[in-house]
């Protein structure tokens, strides 16, 4: 409902944030909660339970109800000793990021976290959140670990950072709310989308350095296609385009392995995200075939070469080609 | 906050904790059940029957109109029924009707909480109904029960034993209760009602301000206690032990009643004699009258007043259990003067009926003239007539005092008072009759004295020129006993006394003493508790001169080391698995061997070195075997036993030696 005290809202916990952030400074990759980093505040349920407490305070002191006011007091001490099972809850737990699982933009990405509790006694209902999605919850088994995933959606390419996350519980009874706040310098990548299947590859060759030219002469002329938008100057038929057939692209077809230098040149007449969709594409691609390849951006250079690690550092650079520039 | 489970199938999502609420709902409505008007009662049992089909079955949840609907008939319901929503009585229906329909809205777990709260709030009610011992250990269950389902709530979706939910929240609520005793004893409290005073506390039995001799006996013979008396000195004698209640002056021809108007001249007072003091405790009646023992001498003036007729009465209704600091004077000259309108009063009868008990009283002036000779005329007639004291009369009809006097000549104390007041008047001798109680059991463990309900009775006073109003008791005539030994010595054997064991054994009465003399320091020091009894008690712990500055501090102090103690228990419960006991001996081994310059390789295992030691210090081989043996069963054996690991114990403690 109240929009303007929604904002007010905001504005005091980006403030609060900082605070907390000043004062943790950054954090190890493993972080053990010890007392000085647990807040902890009473919920909106606890804020109602400890009404109704005084309400029951207020009527057993004015009708002298001995009883009345012993069951108040019983209650307050409940909720007290609550508070303590609450904050106790979460000191001494130990967490650290084991993996952080990159995706495609527009998906998400995850950050999986690893809890490990050192006591014999169980943490039940350990709530982990990041961001603005629902929060995890595990339940701790007795000095035993627990791994929770947490999801940022990522929207954009380029890294998505866990530069914070709140673990939290509201253990026992839900009339409090225990947290800690952990910084770190985590972040998983969001690749480029790729671009539909249609534009081919430029082969083995390149207008650019002359490593692939090496093997030019192990390839046999295969035919012709259709220009595309992209393709090398030196592939176009120019003899074909003198008869008046158009342009067309020769293209050629080798008994050797097919080893790509995807490059970024090689796409003169695209925007620069258009480029990195199209370079995505084929390297999805080429890998899907089994093919060796390379990339080739402006201040990057990876060597052709197969397999998932080949994959995710391809798409990594292209993910985080002029990282946070151009992309406003 | 958790998240609503609303969405497309809303409400149809079973809910965590329903059950568990429903329960804590009847436990809590369970101390209520006998004063819930049964409509009330049906309409939450079903209810909670409803929301947990609904909740079962995935039936919906009840359209919005509805719920308004009873939402506005409910408040209605309870004004037609008790014309308020305050007050214990229709505030507990309401709180009641409430928590009914919410259950039909409930669809989070936010509504399961705040359904929690209500039974809470059920219980608290409970007790400002009722103080007494008894249903203290319900009331405590009950709030550990109410706690468990709001633990259960809150569990999350992860399964989580029934026994799990209890153990946990009676954990809780026993860890909790040290803090509530000692904020219990420290809270300053405040002198009195600050805004209104709790009404609507249930009716008790105690004495009426009206008596009807001859209709059904509904003289309750319970053992419920009345009211305890501490006395400062030695105990009266029982002849000595009347307890003055309401003064009957005005009689119909079959009704004793106190009058309605009360202002009649106060009368002159002569104390004779020691006084008595003492300390009364009465438990809560929804009367005034404070039992004094004939005549009330002295009293706290701002807590209570002497009627004219010299009975003790406090100015607001006694609901609670209350207690008086008090003086008597058993041997008094009271109202030596009769103003006028009190000899009218004392000599008021209808105009006709019982007449012959009126020619009875003719005879009587006839015959002996003098108010004190009729007096011991008519004991005489009680004594030596076969006048039988018996809590079962007969019926009595029109004329009900000559059929007593006359023909059926069985009755209690009230037939007895009624006709020798009747016929005194009818002499011309002002009379009355009073009612209160009579006698009591001295509690030796608890060095107090009980009045029961059963130890009510009536009495009868006349007035005489020059010596005031005299106690005349006709029933001790009849049945001397009742007075000397109480109302079960004084009923024939054969006749059944309701409510009362006859001859209770020897152990059984000592345990009734026992159990009423813990409910007399449940009443003394927990019910009783107040700002007075709270410095009382401070001083007793040594502090000079306590205020509420000291309470504050008190408060702080035992907050602190509660706080402090759960830090502790809290580090404890959370602390790290201890290292296991075969790896730490065997740490004790190695040191022990390291200072005969035997160090275990850095790739030699605990078993191989072991070995290596045995062949090394031959005086220690047997042992070592033995520690090898159990230390290897122990570490890699199957079915690790106790029983080896004390044997274990042993021997590395052996070896230290």
């Amino acid at each position: 409902m109240a929009e303007p005290f929604r904002g007010l809202r905001s504005a005091l916990d980006a403030r609060v944030q900082a605070w907390i952030r000043r004062r943790q400074g950054p954090d190890p990759d493993t972080v053990r909660l010890d007392r000085r980093r647990i807040y902890i505040l009473p919920t909106s349920l606890g804020i109602g339970y400890a009404a109704m407490v005084f309400a029951m305070i207020l009527g057993g002191l004015n009708f002298g109800n001995n009883l009345g006011l012993g069951l108040a007091f019983l209650l307050a001490s409940i909720g007290l000793v609550a508070m303590h099972h609450c904050h106790g809850n979460l000191v001494g737990l130990e967490l650290r990021l084991a993996a952080a699982e990159s995706t495609f933009a527009g998906g998400e990405v995850a950050f999986r976290l690893l809890l490990e509790n050192p006591s014999v006694a169980a943490r039940p209902q350990i709530e982990l959140a990041a961001g603005s999605a629902p929060p995890r919850v595990a339940d701790l088994p007795a000095a035993g670990p627990a791994s929770v995933e947490l999801r940022l959606p990522a929207p954009r390419r380029g890294r998505v950072p866990l530069a914070r996350y709140t673990v939290a519980t509201r253990h026992p009874l839900g009339l409090f709310r225990a947290w800690a706040v952990v910084h770190g310098d985590h972040h998983a990548i969001a690749w480029p989308v790729p671009v539909a299947r249609g534009r081919t590859p430029p082969g083995v060759e390149t207008d650019t350095g002359g490593a692939q030219d090496r093997a030019q002469g192990e390839h046999d002329f295969a035919g012709l296609r259709p220009f595309q938008a992209g393709d090398s100057l030196r592939r176009i038929a120019w003899k074909a385009y003198a008869r008046g057939q158009g342009l067309l692209t020769k293209q050629y077809a080798g008994t050797d392995v097919v080893s790509h230098v995807f490059d970024w040149e090689a796409l003169p007449a695209l925007g620069t995200e258009e480029r990195l969709a199209q370079l995505c594409r084929w390297v999805l691609d080429a890998h899907e075939r089994g093919e060796a390849y390379g990339l080739r951006l402006p201040g990057v250079v990876i060597e052709p070469n197969v397999g998932p690690g080949q994959r995710e550092r391809c798409l990594n650079a292209l993910a985080l080609h002029e990282d946070g520039r151009g992309r406003a | 906050m958790d998240a609503p489970e609303s969405g497309a199938a809303a409400g149809t999502v079973p809910l965590r904790g329903l059950g568990w609420i429903l329960a804590a709902l009847l436990v809590a409505l369970g101390p209520h059940l006998p004063f819930v008007p049964p409509w009330a009662t049906l309409l939450v049992v079903a209810a909670c029957g409803w929301r947990w089909a609904a909740d079962r079955r995935g039936w919906p949840l009840v359209p919005w109109w509805l719920r308004i609907l009873v939402l506005v008939i409910v408040p209605l319901a309870v004004l037609g029924s008790y014309r308020t929503v305050n007050g214990i009585e229709a505030g507990t229906v309401f709180l009641a009707l409430m928590a009914g329909v919410k259950l039909l809205e409930t669809r989070a777990s936010r509504d399961l909480t705040v359904l929690a709260f209500i039974a809470y709030f059920l219980l608290y009610a409970a007790m400002l109904r009722d103080q007494r011992l008894p249903q203290l250990p319900y009331l405590l269950a009950g709030v550990a029960f109410v706690t468990a389902a709001l633990l259960r709530v809150h569990a999350g979706a992860g399964g989580i034993s029934p026994r799990e939910v209890l153990g946990r929240a009676g954990a809780l609520s026993l860890q909790a209760l040290p803090l509530a005793v000692l904020l219990f004893v420290l809270f300053p409290r405040l002198p009195g009602p600050f805004w209104g005073v709790a009404g609507g506390q249930s009716a008790r039995t105690g004495l009426g301000d009206e008596m009807t001799p001859g209709e059904i006996s509904d003289l309750s013979v319970s053992g419920d206690v009345a009211f305890r008396v501490r006395f400062d000195g030695a105990l009266p004698p029982p002849a000595q032990r009347y307890w003055r209640g309401p003064v009957l002056h005005e009689f119909d021809g079959r009704t004793w009643r106190r009058p309605r108007a009360q202002a009649f001249p106060e009368q002159e007072v002569v104390l004779l004699g020691d006084p008595v003091d003492y300390q009364i405790t009465l438990e809560p009646t929804d009367r005034q009258w404070i039992l004094a023992l004939d005549i009330p001498s002295e009293w706290p003036e701002r807590e209570a007043y002497r009627t004219y007729d010299f009975q003790l009465v406090s100015p607001r209704r006694l609901t609670e259990v209350s207690s008086f600091r008090l003086r008597s004077h058993p041997r008094f000259v009271a109202g030596a003067e009769l103003p006028q309108t009190l000899r009218r009063k004392g000599l008021q009868l209808p105009a006709e009926g019982n007449p012959r008990s009126r020619a009875l009283a003719a005879e009587l002036v006839a015959r002996h003239g003098e108010p004190l000779a009729i007096t011991e005329a008519m004991l005489r007639m009680f004594r030596e007539q076969p006048f039988v004291y018996t809590l079962d009369p007969p019926r009595l009809d029109e004329n009900a005092m000559d059929e007593f006097l006359f023909e059926t000549r069985r009755g209690f104390c009230e037939h007895y008072a009624a006709a020798f007041t009747l016929v005194m008047r009818a002499a011309g001798v002002p009379a009355r009759v009073v009612t209160g109680y009579q006698g009591g059991e001295f509690n030796p463990l608890g060095g107090y004295l009980i009045v029961r309900q059963s130890d009510a009775h009536a009495w009868s006073e006349i007035w005489v020129e020059g010596r005031g109003w005299l106690r005349v008791d006709p029933t001790a005539a009849v049945a001397p006993e009742r007075i000397e030994q109480g109302l079960i010595r004084a009923v024939a054997e054969s006749e059944p006394v309701p409510g009362r064991l006859r001859d209770a054994s020897e152990l059984w009465s000592q345990v009734t003493l026992g159990w009423d003399t813990v409910n007399d320091f449940w009443n003394e020091r927990v019910v009783r508790f107040n700002a007075a009894r709270q410095m009382n008690l401070l001083e007793r712990l040594g502090i000079d001169d306590p205020d509420w500055r000291t309470l504050g501090l008190g408060m702080a102090a035992s907050l602190a080391a509660f706080f402090t103690a759960l830090s502790v228990y809290m580090a404890w419960r959370f602390r790290a698995p201890a290292r296991d006991w075969p790896a730490r001996l065997h740490a004790i081994v190695t040191r022990r061997l390291r200072r005969r310059g035997l160090v275990p390789g850095p790739t030699e295992g605990p078993v191989a070195f072991l070995e290596r030691a045995e062949a090394a210090c031959p005086d220690l081989a047997p042992d070592l075997a033995s520690i090898r043996g159990l230390y290897a069963g122990l570490r890699y054996g199957p079915r690790p036993a106790d029983a080896d690991l004390r044997r274990l114990k042993e021997l590395v403690n052996r070896l230290r030696a």
